[in-house]
């Protein structure tokens, strides 16, 4: 740890040194001054004298701040030169004449029109040598410390500035009210006299803020029994350290380094009176900022500048305090957040999604609004869309089924008699058996080969009451794979008795190969019989002999083609067209619905009816895709 | 040649058609089954009392078309009509067409049982009027055409004098006739000859 501030080194020294003391040293060096103190016409020149370290981190924020303002000023060019005097690291009676000497020779044809002197050493080194220099400029002061200047003699007239302060007691105080409950102020100071200086004000100025809470000072002790001791502090302590340049073993520091370890070993709080400890730990404290201590230098060099007599400016006494704060400590140590006042400077704070992309997060919102607005409208019209579709659908499957229960109505008789029939045998086996069984001889062989066949009769009736049921029950039309072949074997036998009781000839001639389609077995089925029992029907006049309905199953490319063909009286050429009309029919107590039911049928597994007039009779086609095929029915819509 | 009824069943339902065998079995008939017309055709009937349990719609010809075709091949086999589809043209037809009854499946034992009794019966009686018309014939063929005049006159009521004078023969010679006529029908009364002639109009032409 101690290694890390070593990098820091010069920024200490310089801090130092700032303190130790080079009073000016009055240095009578007469020397030529190049050039005339003529002002460029448009450009002004302003020379910022920093009294440390380029690097020195309130340096950089004095130069930014300064920048901002002077960069700004929009009808006056100003050029900005800045100097180093690089104390501690340099001192000295013969440093100060060679960098006198050099700022001379080097701005002769450059007259700086204001100096900024920055910090204690800068303002001393000018007073002490400002008539070798540039004894028409103004000078601005910028970060002096007001105990500084009341330690020096009156500035002269031309020389101005605002003087910083540090506010040790305001930033306890603050701290202890953000910890009402803590019990215990720990108190860390250095070893170098700078740091007794603190020391000595801090034992000043605490007693009247501190109240009740009892104060321990950790004043010039080696920083590794600082550390461990506040590694050791429990919750209901609040630590204050200005830093130090100098521990209790000789350890050279910059404040902020020290803060920095101090924050990062303690248990409790830490708080400071610098802003160059933001960042570091440290949660904050009442304190000036050099970025804004060279934005008000700035703001005094632009009012120079635009020819405001110095005596003119009517300049507040001290550098604006203000409380700053590190928004990640006061999350880490939970102060509540309305406890900060509104005029508290927050660094660190994580914008929040709506801070960092505001317009964005509008416009993305905006957008979402609008699309959810559309999905909806969409999805409402898809409902409304699926809702008629499902209420055709509907209607189409009760049409289908009033279609498959007009046949059934055609089919009466001979359902009858296929019920009849096994029923009829039944009650004669049982008259047999009976009969046996009155003759007294024992005939049991006889009796169960009675009672057997009187069983398979029963099977059989049934048999054709749920094959009737399943044509002519209510179904939700189903997709599944079947073979058209054992459809069309189905739909022979269904209508085998029909077909002898209307003495015509059915010849079912199915393929060698399975045809296998997909879709509703039965609602083919019943696309096949309404085009048989047609075909029948055409056969009602003719000749007995012409009397023959042939269904066959056949290949064709990409599917199958069921042809049911008659020799019957053919179609009229004007009923041709209104063929699969609904409501057309040539049948006196026909309903118009089998053929347009049939192709509504075909065209939703997918395939295509037609009919085809024969020099003697009709044929009608349908072509169903092969199974592997079929992706494209849409079978539910039936 | 057996003299127990033989019933002829014809039903292209098997098992209709077995069980209405076996109960004509189990009843004591001996029958025999057809599954169409044409197998029927196929296996004609034996010569003895007999009937014919028929249905009506079959493959290919009708019982109405078999009874239609054994009417005009002149086969008395007296018909019982069994459908599971009756209606009252069918029926009509059957009956028309000399159909001992029109039974409608399903039918009860007593009822199936009484028509082919009835059936059988007439199938019975028909054959004992075939019987005995045939030995008339074969009576009258055995007259002598001088006979055969004698017993037409007779037959229209004349007297054996007036047959006499219209032959042109002596009145013991057509006595003699007649007595020779009467012997060969075998009838011993004039009442019975005039009987005989009732049932056979044809032997006075």
């Amino acid at each position: 740890m101690l290694g890390k501030s070593s990098g820091a080194l010069s920024a200490v020294r310089a801090a130092i040194a700032r303190r130790r003391g080079s009073h000016l040293v009055w240095v009578a060096t007469f020397c030529f001054v190049f050039g005339a103190p003529v002002l460029a016409a448009q450009a002004k020149n302003v020379l910022v004298l920093y009294s440390n370290d380029r690097l020195v981190p309130g340096d950089i924020e004095v130069d930014r701040g300064l920048r901002d303002v002077l960069t700004k000023e929009p009808d006056r060019p100003v050029q900005i030169f800045s100097e180093f005097l690089d104390r501690p690291d340099f001192g000295g009676a013969s440093y100060e004449t060679t960098e006198t000497t050099y700022l001379r020779e080097k701005y002769a044809a450059r007259q700086p029109d204001v100096i900024v002197a920055v910090a204690d050493d800068a303002l001393d080194f000018l007073l002490g040598n400002r008539a070798q220099l540039f004894p028409q400029a103004v000078v601005v002061y910028a970060a002096v410390s007001k105990s500084h200047l009341r330690s020096i003699p009156p500035l002269p007239a031309d020389m101005v500035g605002v003087p910083r302060e540090y506010d040790f007691a305001g930033t306890i105080g603050q701290a202890l009210r953000w910890h009402p409950a803590a019990r215990r102020l720990m108190v860390v100071t250095g070893a170098s006299a700078h740091d007794r200086e603190w020391e000595a004000e801090l034992r000043r100025e605490i007693p009247s803020v501190a109240g009740s809470v009892s104060v321990e000072y950790l004043a010039g002790l080696p920083t590794a029994s600082v550390l461990q001791r506040l590694r050791g502090l429990g919750p209901d302590s609040v630590v204050f350290t200005p830093g130090y340049f100098l521990d209790g073993e000789g350890q050279l520091f910059s404040p902020r380094d020290a803060a920095a370890l101090i924050a990062a070993a303690s248990a409790a709080p830490v708080y400071g009176p610098f802003d160059t400890f933001l960042g570091t730990g440290v949660v904050g404290g009442r304190m000036p900022s050099f970025e804004e201590m060279g934005r008000q230098a700035g703001q005094i060099v632009a009012r120079l500048l635009a020819g405001a007599p110095p005596t003119s400016l009517r300049l507040p006494e001290t550098a604006p305090m203000a409380l700053r704060v590190d928004w990640r400590q006061i999350r880490r140590w939970r102060i509540d957040e309305k406890a900060i006042p509104a005029d508290a400077v927050v660094y660190f704070r994580e914008p929040t999604l709506w801070d960092s992309y505001r317009n964005a997060a509008i416009a993305v919102a905006a957008i979402i609004l609008l699309q959810a607005g559309l999905i909806v409208t969409l999805l409402l019209e898809r409902r409304r869309r699926r809702t008629a579709e499902f209420a055709v659908q509907k209607q189409r499957t009760e049409l289908a089924h009033a279609s498959r229960l007009a046949i059934a109505g055609e089919l009466t008789a001979s359902i009858a008699h296929e019920i009849n029939q096994p029923l009829g045998a039944i009650l004669t086996s049982a008259d047999a058996a009976e009969l046996l069984l009155q003759s007294g001889v024992d005939r049991s062989d006889d009796l169960r080969r009675i009672v057997a066949r009187i069983r398979r009769d029963d099977l059989r009736a049934s048999d054709v009451i749920r094959q009737l049921r399943a044509l002519f029950a209510k179904h939700e039309p189903q997709r599944k794979p079947f073979e058209l072949n054992a459809a069309a074997a189905d739909v022979a036998a269904m209508l085998r008795v029909e077909a002898q009781r209307r003495r015509v000839a059915l010849d079912v001639r199915p393929m060698a190969a399975p045809a296998d389609v997909i879709g509703d077995q039965i609602q083919i089925e019943q696309v096949l019989i309404i085009l048989a029992l047609n075909a029948m029907d055409a056969l009602a006049d003719v000749a007995e002999d012409r009397r023959a309905v042939v269904l066959s199953v056949a290949a064709t490319e990409g599917g199958w083609r069921v042809v049911v063909r008659d020799h019957g009286n053919g179609i009229e050429p004007e009923h041709f067209p209104k063929l699969f009309d609904s409501f057309f029919t040539t049948k006196p107590n026909g309903m118009g619905l089998g053929l347009s039911i049939a192709r509504s049928i075909v065209e939703a597994h997918g395939g295509r009816i037609w009919a085809e007039r024969l020099a003697e009779g009709a044929a009608f086609h349908v072509d169903l895709p092969d199974a592997g095929r079929a992706g494209k029915a849409t079978v539910g819509s039936v | 040649m057996s003299t127990s009824p033989l019933i002829h069943v014809v039903d292209d339902d098997e098992s209709m058609r077995t069980s209405v065998l076996e109960l004509l079995e189990a009843a004591g008939f001996e029958a025999r089954g057809y599954a169409s017309t044409g197998e029927f055709l196929l296996h004609p009937p034996p010569d003895r009392v007999g009937c014919l349990l028929l249905d009506v719609r079959l493959p290919g010809p009708s019982g109405l078309d078999l009874q239609a075709a054994l009417r005009r091949q002149g086969v008395t086999l007296p018909i019982v009509f069994l459908t599971g589809h009756a209606n009252v043209a069918t029926s009509v037809l059957a009956m028309k067409g000399g159909a001992v009854d029109f039974l409608e499946k399903p039918v009860g034992r007593e009822v199936l049982l009484e028509a082919l009794g009835r059936a059988l019966a007439r199938d019975a009686s028909a054959r004992a009027a075939r019987e005995e018309a045939s030995e008339q014939s074969t009576r009258l063929a055995a007259l002598t055409p001088r006979e055969h005049e004698v017993f037409k006159r007779l037959l229209a009521g004349k007297r054996n004098k007036d047959i006499a004078a219209e032959l042109g023969i002596g009145l013991r010679t057509v006595k003699a006739y007649r007595a020779q006529l009467m012997a060969k029908l075998g009838v011993d009364s004039p009442a019975e000859l005039g009987r005989f002639a009732g049932k056979r109009p044809d032997a006075i032409d």
